[in-house]
Parts: C-alpha cells; sequence; structure tokens
C-alpha cells in the first residue's frame, strides 16, 4: 500500500487516449454523482463501472491494487460500525458469556449493513476513478487539463511543485533517517526518540523553506510573473465526446435510478 | 564602466536585513564575450553578487548594470531574464516543473515565446547540453550530472547574453565535472562564474576575482593570481596542484 505516484510509462489503452480535458471532466461528473448514491445496489453497480474503468485503462495490477487499498480503509470503519448502530430488522447473533446465567446478543441490522457496504462501494469507486484518471496520463499534462478547465494557473502551478518537491523532500527524509540509524538510532517510544524524530522533522521543515526561497529565486529569474504556461496541447475528437457523454449518461441514470428508490 | 563592458558594478553595496554586509563597494566590469571566475570562501559574497545582478534582491539604483539594464529598478528588472541567465548552486532548485521538456520550457514561455517556438527552444537547448532525447524524463530521476546539464539547457534555452554560474561543479563526480567544463567553454556569451573549484577556473577562464567577506580583494589574470601562495592562503584558498611548484 503506498501513496506515492512515481513517474513511470503510461500503458497505452483507449483511456489513455481519452483526451486529457473530456477524461477530467467526466471522472469530476462521475465521482460527484457517485458520491451522492444512497442505496447498495446503485453503488455496486457504480463500483462495477469504476472496476471496468480501471480494468480498460490497462494500469498494472500490483500498482492499482495497493493504492486501491488506501481509498478502501477509511470506509472500513463505516462497514465495521454502521451494521451495529442502525436500527432496523436484522439477526441477532448471541455472544458466549463468561458469567454464568448471563446471555449477551447483538443485534445487526440489514439498514446499516447495507449503508456501510453502500460506503464501502462508493469509497473504492471513487478511488478506482482517481486511478484512472493519475494512472493514464502524466500528472503535469491532467493539471494542463484541469487549467484549460478554467482551474487558476497559480493553483495549478503550486500543485506542481508540491507534486515535485515532495519526492524531494521524502528523499531528504529517507537520507536524515539513514544518517540518524547509522548514529544508532531506532525508532522507541522514548523522550529521546520522539525529540530526535521532532528535529529530523523541524531540519526537514526549515530545508524546506529554504528551497521554496531558492525555488523562487530560480522563477522570477526565468521571468515567472505568476501565469502557469505548458507546452500540453490538445486536440477534441469524436471519440472524446462520446467518452465523456457514455460516462456522464451513466452516472445520470445511476443518480437517477438510486433516486427513484431502485423501482 | 568601459566602453565595451556588458556587466559591471560601481561601488556595489549589499545589506541584509539582519544587519550583515554581504557585499561591501565592489567594483568591476566585463568585457563582452569575457569569462572571468569569482572565487572566495564561503560566505565571502559570490551568491549575493548574483542575486543582486539578476534582480532578485532588491538594492540602490545605479550600482550595476546589465547589458544597459539597472537590476535595482523594477521596469528594468522585468526585462532582465532575457538578458542575464543565472545557473543556481544545487540543480534541484532550478528543476522545478514535472518533465525536463516542461522546465527548459518555462522561461521562453514566461517571455511569450509560443508552444512551438518553445519547443524549437528547448531542443536546441538540449542539444547544446548533449542530453537531445532528455525531454520526456523526469528531473527527480536525472544523475547529479544530468541535473547540471538540464539546469543549464533551462538557461540557455532563454538565449541570454550574460551567463552567471553559482558553483556549477558541485555535486559532480570527475566526469560530470569534465563534461560540464566542455559544456561551459561550448556556451556563447559572456560567463561569470562563483566557484571553489580552481582547477576548473584555469581550465575556463582567463581572469580572477577574489571576493572576501563582501570585498573585491583582487583582479587578475587567472593563473598569476592563483599562483600567489599568499593571497590565496589569506583568503581562505588554496594555489591549485597544477600550478604548485
Amino acid at each position: 500500500m503506498t501513496l506515492a505516484f512515481r513517474y513511470r510509462p503510461i500503458p497505452d489503452s483507449l483511456i489513455a487516449r481519452w483526451d486529457a480535458r473530456w477524461k477530467l471532466a467526466a471522472i469530476l461528473v462521475a465521482a460527484g454523482g457517485i458520491a451522492a448514491l444512497n442505496h447498495l445496489t446503485s453503488a455496486a453497480v457504480a463500483l462495477a463501472l469504476g472496476l471496468l474503468l480501471l480494468v480498460l485503462a490497462r494500469l498494472p495490477r500490483m500498482w492499482a491494487f495497493s493504492r486501491l487499498l488506501l481509498f478502501a480503509i477509511p470506509t472500513l470503519p463505516f462497514l465495521l460500525v454502521l451494521p451495529f448502530t442502525l436500527e432496523g430488522e436484522g439477526w441477532d447473533i448471541s455472544i458466549p458469556s463468561f458469567s454464568a446465567g448471563a446471555n449477551w446478543s447483538v443485534h445487526v441490522s440489514h439498514v446499516g449493513l447495507s449503508a456501510g457496504l453502500a460506503v464501502f462501494c462508493r469509497g473504492v469507486t471513487i478511488g478506482a476513478l482517481a486511478l484512472v484518471l493519475l494512472g493514464t496520463d502524466q500528472i503535469h499534462h491532467t493539471f494542463a487539463a484541469a487549467h484549460k478547465l478554467k482551474l487558476p494557473g497559480l493553483l495549478v502551478q503550486l500543485t506542481l511543485l508540491t507534486y515535485r518537491y515532495a519526492f524531494l523532500l521524502a528523499d531528504e527524509f529517507r537520507r536524515l533517517r539513514i544518517a540518524m540509524r547509522t548514529r544508532g538510532y531506532r525508532v522507541r517510544s522514548t523522550r529521546h526518540g520522539y525529540r530526535a524524530l521532532g528535529h529530523a522533522t523541524g531540519a526537514m521543515l526549515v530545508r524546506g523553506a529554504d528551497r521554496a526561497e531558492n525555488v523562487t529565486a530560480a522563477m522570477r529569474c526565468r521571468g515567472f510573473t505568476g501565469t502557469f504556461h505548458t507546452l500540453a496541447t490538445f486536440r477534441t475528437t469524436f471519440a472524446d465526446v462520446l467518452g465523456f457523454g457514455m460516462l456522464v449518461a451513466a452516472t445520470i441514470a445511476l443518480v437517477l435510478w438510486d433516486r427513484a428508490g431502485l423501482s | 564602466m568601459t566602453q565595451h563592458s556588458v556587466l559591471s558594478t560601481q561601488h556595489l553595496t549589499h545589506r541584509y536585513a539582519c544587519g550583515r554586509i554581504a557585499l561591501d563597494d565592489v567594483t568591476f566590469a566585463l568585457e563582452a564575450g569575457e569569462c572571468i571566475a569569482i572565487v572566495g570562501p564561503n560566505g565571502a559574497g559570490k551568491t549575493t553578487l548574483f542575486l543582486r545582478l539578476c534582480g532578485v534582491l532588491a538594492g540602490k539604483p545605479g550600482q550595476a548594470n546589465v547589458n544597459g539594464l539597472d537590476p535595482a529598478l523594477p521596469e528594468h528588472r522585468k526585462k532582465l531574464p532575457e538578458v542575464v541567465g543565472v545557473v543556481f548552486q544545487n540543480p534541484d532548485d532550478q528543476l522545478f516543473s514535472p518533465t525536463v521538456e516542461e522546465d527548459v520550457a518555462f522561461g521562453p514561455l514566461n517571455m511569450g515565446a509560443t508552444p512551438t517556438e518553445a519547443k524549437s527552444r528547448v531542443a536546441e537547448a538540449l542539444n547544446s547540453v548533449g542530453m537531445p532525447n532528455a525531454g520526456e524524463r523526469v528531473p527527480f530521476q536525472l544523475s547529479g550530472g544530468e541535473k547540471r546539464r538540464a539546469a543549464f539547457a533551462g538557461v540557455l534555452a532563454m538565449r541570454p547574453s550574460i551567463l552567471l554560474l553559482d558553483e556549477p561543479s558541485m555535486f559532480l563526480d570527475p566526469r560530470g565535472r569534465r563534461e560540464l567544463i566542455g559544456v561551459i567553454r561550448a556556451l556563447p556569451g559572456t560567463k561569470l562564474i562563483a566557484t571553489h573549484d580552481l582547477d576548473l577556473v584555469l581550465d575556463t577562464c582567463r581572469r580572477v576575482l577574489v571576493l572576501d567577506s563582501g570585498r573585491l580583494a583582487a583582479d587578475g589574470p587567472t593563473e598569476t593570481l592563483l599562483a600567489d601562495a599568499e593571497l590565496m592562503e589569506k583568503h581562505g584558498l588554496e594555489v591549485p596542484y597544477r600550478l604548485r611548484r
């Protein structure tokens, strides 16, 4: 399980060839619609759709699975808690008790289980859509597309800088950790352990601030005035519009079906 | 400033907000096409001098002239990136875009070049540093030498007439250093190199300025100054091995 989206070759697929602007717009609409689903059945259909897109994207299986877990884990508490906290019809499960004469039972409601599973399906589907978006194009191309869709240039520039320097700072932190280990440091739950970790984090922040100043100077020396420019070019084809239309139509159909009570 | 000088300073002084004087009465001039080294110990003021010359640090008007522009004047400062290019000490500070191509195109696009024109400048700049196929690569995954050359390309794409190179051989292995010397020699225009690497100075510059505690301590021919053991020792430097008798 990992968060990193390091540079790697983009596998050729229908989705990789989809114009980044239309793809971004369609996936944003789909994510919004899926987040609004209430019922388990519609959420399960959405999950199937999300996984289908993931398969069509032809992303490396382990790469996609390990990152999908990240989206699944935050939804697990809902799955574990809602069946026991929401009222309604369901099953009573007896729990053996150590004290004589006492009889414990836990009520698991259908409604709660269904609500928990719906949250799980929605979370994983949105994760799958995010992976489709991030895995089928270079990140700077996706953000250039966001800029074309009127996301402010400064925000795009800041996001790209954060993306670039996150790796650099992570690498510096790794070197710092190695330096600490060579001097006998091991992560322990002691006062000294926490102090050392605090100092290392502080050093990283100071280095980060220092680097930010240097980067600003380098950008200004090359004429940066706050406007985002990119070499990325986009061309719309009929297939791009068709892909957008299909995903948006599927999302609208799912939402309407869900709102109509799945009748 | 002489008739042919493209860069000059007149009693240039810089004081930081904390009160520390980083540059104190520095006066020198560069002729067009010259390659000059600035040497001196850490904290001598080399980087501050560069930041003043490229307009990143504000100062008093009339103390510096870069191709007819005064870096202290806001209206001149906007035009400076087209005239003066700075290659910073740490290439990671300079390579901030997700790909080498986007990074090299950053300057030309800021200067108003069209994407087509910027792409042709990128190809030209990457060719001139010997990395013609590196456009799609990610800066994070380049070696130290490649990062340095990509940073050079980013500056060359702006086609500046004056280049300021801050510790260009830092972080380089011998092969990277040799390649760098080749790149510096091949670079067109006027060059000002701040460095501790005196062997690199011997290979690339005919004239040297010695800067110490913000003051210009000496200005003269490379071999004469670098061979002066007393001068070198006094300013925290060492005579290069090649010049030792």
